[in-house]
């Protein structure tokens, strides 16, 4: 059996697509596969280029950046470095700049620290800076992902159960921020099993089951689909 | 009292000499292992690569300088060339290919006597201003020299490793899909920074030879980069800090035991101190181990966060 077989997704740029399905329904593998993370057989465009033949590093690099469902935070770093490193192209990563150019590299250092400052004070997690990442409880480590994954500025954000584990109100302000950017032009693709929180932010609905897309439409459709509604929301609906 | 100095002190130059010697080789395995995650069970052979060179070249006619530099360049390049067919497989890879690499090497410098001499080894080579220092002053001035080498590779790595290039570094460390997903080329850094290290080690290659005056294929055995791993592990994983202090305790504790059947006896022939000195190596480290595992300069936070 196939974890992800003979599926098909087009996401229209600016927009949120949430993609929901049972455990096992190969959401995240979805993910892998876009994010270049796993190699499958199929195509991948993405701004009209192909990407499916790409290293992860490289598909991020294009503007499209994805966070993991069980987060990872590097541990044995501070939440503050964990934020710093997500910028692409910083003049520090390369050597000769940090040898002959110290002085350009010391400012976009400090501008890069007041801009992932920003981040963290959005999420509520800026009096942790100092800490080591390893430390922080499980929803903290969920925000520090999504807080990395937006550092990068990215035009396409994968978004791995964005909600698990965090609290209600921050929930509530992550989903009014996921608006306010898909408002200036970013565009989201969502795996979520909190079903009223997805089809609120959602434009688009795609649901898988057993490595297949089984229905898609409008959030308001999706939740009368009788399919739908037996192989997954149940009772819900 | 100046008796007593007269004879303590050429002891301690000759600990601190060893000592920063290896406290820059150990410093190269530290950005790899350390910093980078990267495990180089060879490093060695850049040591080796780094003295051959340098005392080959010096010896058929090169500069001191030119040689020096080009033992540090060619142990680099190996580093690069080791790199590139393990680097981008899973980290075992590379731990097994500098094994290997290190022992083919040895037995080149063994066989391959056009070139290297074979196992008589290489003397008679230049030493850094050996025609105007003193004959009686020389170690000393070496000591400086090596001091002054010690304290540049010191604050070079750590200008790196604060830099967002350093930070790359940790995140390869602590786990490289992290970094995959923010747009970081994962290869090539750990390719830098195995380029760096091996580099590194070279030039404390050529620190060695210019001191013992004399290398040979022994010189360059396995134990030297368990040697190194030891002073990092001593000293505390990811501080250059401690892998100078790591590098200090380890050869002031060769060097006294070397000569403690003088003051105290012991019931052991000296071969057979050198095997004991390994063991309570070992048993040493296991204690830290249990007592310390982060090591001296290590953070416990470090250590006890990892999953
Ligand atoms: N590396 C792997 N090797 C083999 N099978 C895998 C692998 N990863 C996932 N699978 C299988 O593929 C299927 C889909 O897994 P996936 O993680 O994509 O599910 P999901 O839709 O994200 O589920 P959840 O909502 O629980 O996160 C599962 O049956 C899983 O067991
Ligand atoms: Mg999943």
């Amino acid at each position: 059996m196939k974890a992800v077989d003979g599926c098909s997704i087009d996401i229209e740029s600016g927009t949120v697509v949430g993609l929901i399905g049972p455990n096992g329904a190969g959401k995240t593998t979805m993910f892998n596969l876009i994010s270049g993370f796993e190699r499958g057989s199929g195509e991948i465009m993405f701004k009209g280029n192909r990407t499916d033949n790409l290293p992860p590093f490289k598909i991020a690099r294009c503007g499209m950046v994805r966070t993991f469902q069980i987060p990872r935070a590097l541990t044995k770093m501070s939440v503050l470095e964990n934020l710093m490193l997500a910028p692409t192209m910083q003049r520090g990563e390369r050597i000769w700049n940090v040898c002959l150019r110290r002085k350009k590299v010391l400012e976009q250092e400090q501008a890069i620290k007041e801009k992932s400052m920003g981040i963290l004070e959005f999420f509520e997690i800026d009096n942790l800076k100092d800490e080591y990442a390893g430390a922080l409880s499980g929803g903290q480590k969920k925000l520090l992902e999504m807080a990395r994954a937006i550092a990068i500025d990215p035009s396409m954000m994968l978004l791995d159960e964005p909600f698990a584990g965090v609290n209600p109100t921050l929930s509530r302000k992550i989903s009014g921020h996921i608006d306010e950017l898909r408002e200036s032009g970013m565009t989201f693709l969502i795996i979520e099993h909190d079903i009223p929180a997805v089809t609120k932010i959602s434009d688009w609905i795609v649901v898988m089951n057993e490595g297949r897309v089984m229905a898609e439409g409008e959030p308001e459709e999706i939740k009368r689909r009788k399919d739908v509604l037996d192989v997954y929301l149940g009772g819900e609906g | 009292m100046t008796e007593l100095l007269g004879t303590i002190l050429p002891y301690i130059t000759t600990i601190l000499l060893f000592a920063s010697i290896y406290a820059v080789f150990a410093l190269g395995l530290n950005l790899e292992w350390g910093f980078t995650g990267l495990i180089n069970f060879g490093h060695v052979a850049f040591f080796a690569i780094g003295a051959y060179t340098t005392v080959l070249l010096n010896i058929s006619g090169c500069p001191l300088i030119i040689s020096v530099i080009a033992g540090v360049a060619l142990a680099g390049f190996f580093g690069f060339l080791l790199g590139i067919p393990t680097l981008r497989l899973r980290e075992d890879y590379l731990a097994i290919v500098t094994i290997g690499f290190s022992e083919v090497l040895r037995s080149i410098l063994l066989n391959e006597e056009w070139l290297t001499r074979g196992p008589f080894g290489v003397h008679g080579f230049d030493r850094p201003f050996h025609d105007v220092i003193p004959y009686q002053h020389y170690n000393t001035f070496l000591l400086i020299l090596f001091v002054a080498i010690l304290v540049l590779v010191y604050f070079a790595l750590e200008r790196l490793i604060q830099s967002p290039w350093g930070r790359v570094l940790k995140s390869i460390r602590e786990d490289e899909a992290v970094p995959s997903a923010l747009g970081k080329n994962v290869f090539s850094y750990k390719l830098q920074s195995l380029i760096i290290g091996s580099a590194i080690a070279g030039l404390a290659g050529a620190m060695l030879a210019f001191y013992i005056t004399y290398i040979n294929p022994c010189t360059f055995k396995p134990i030297e980069t368990f040697h190194a791993w030891i002073i990092v592990i001593l000293g505390g994983t990811a501080s250059n800090k401690g892998t100078i202090v790591g590098a200090i305790i380890l050869w002031a504790f060769f060097s006294g035991t070397k000569f403690i059947d003088r003051i105290v006896p012991v019931p052991f022939e000296s071969h057979q101190m050198g095997a004991f000195r390994m063991i309570v190596v070992g048993l040493l480290l296991m204690l830290l181990m249990m007592y310390k595992p982060e090591g001296i300069f290590g953070t416990k936070e470090e250590l006890a966060l990892s999953d």
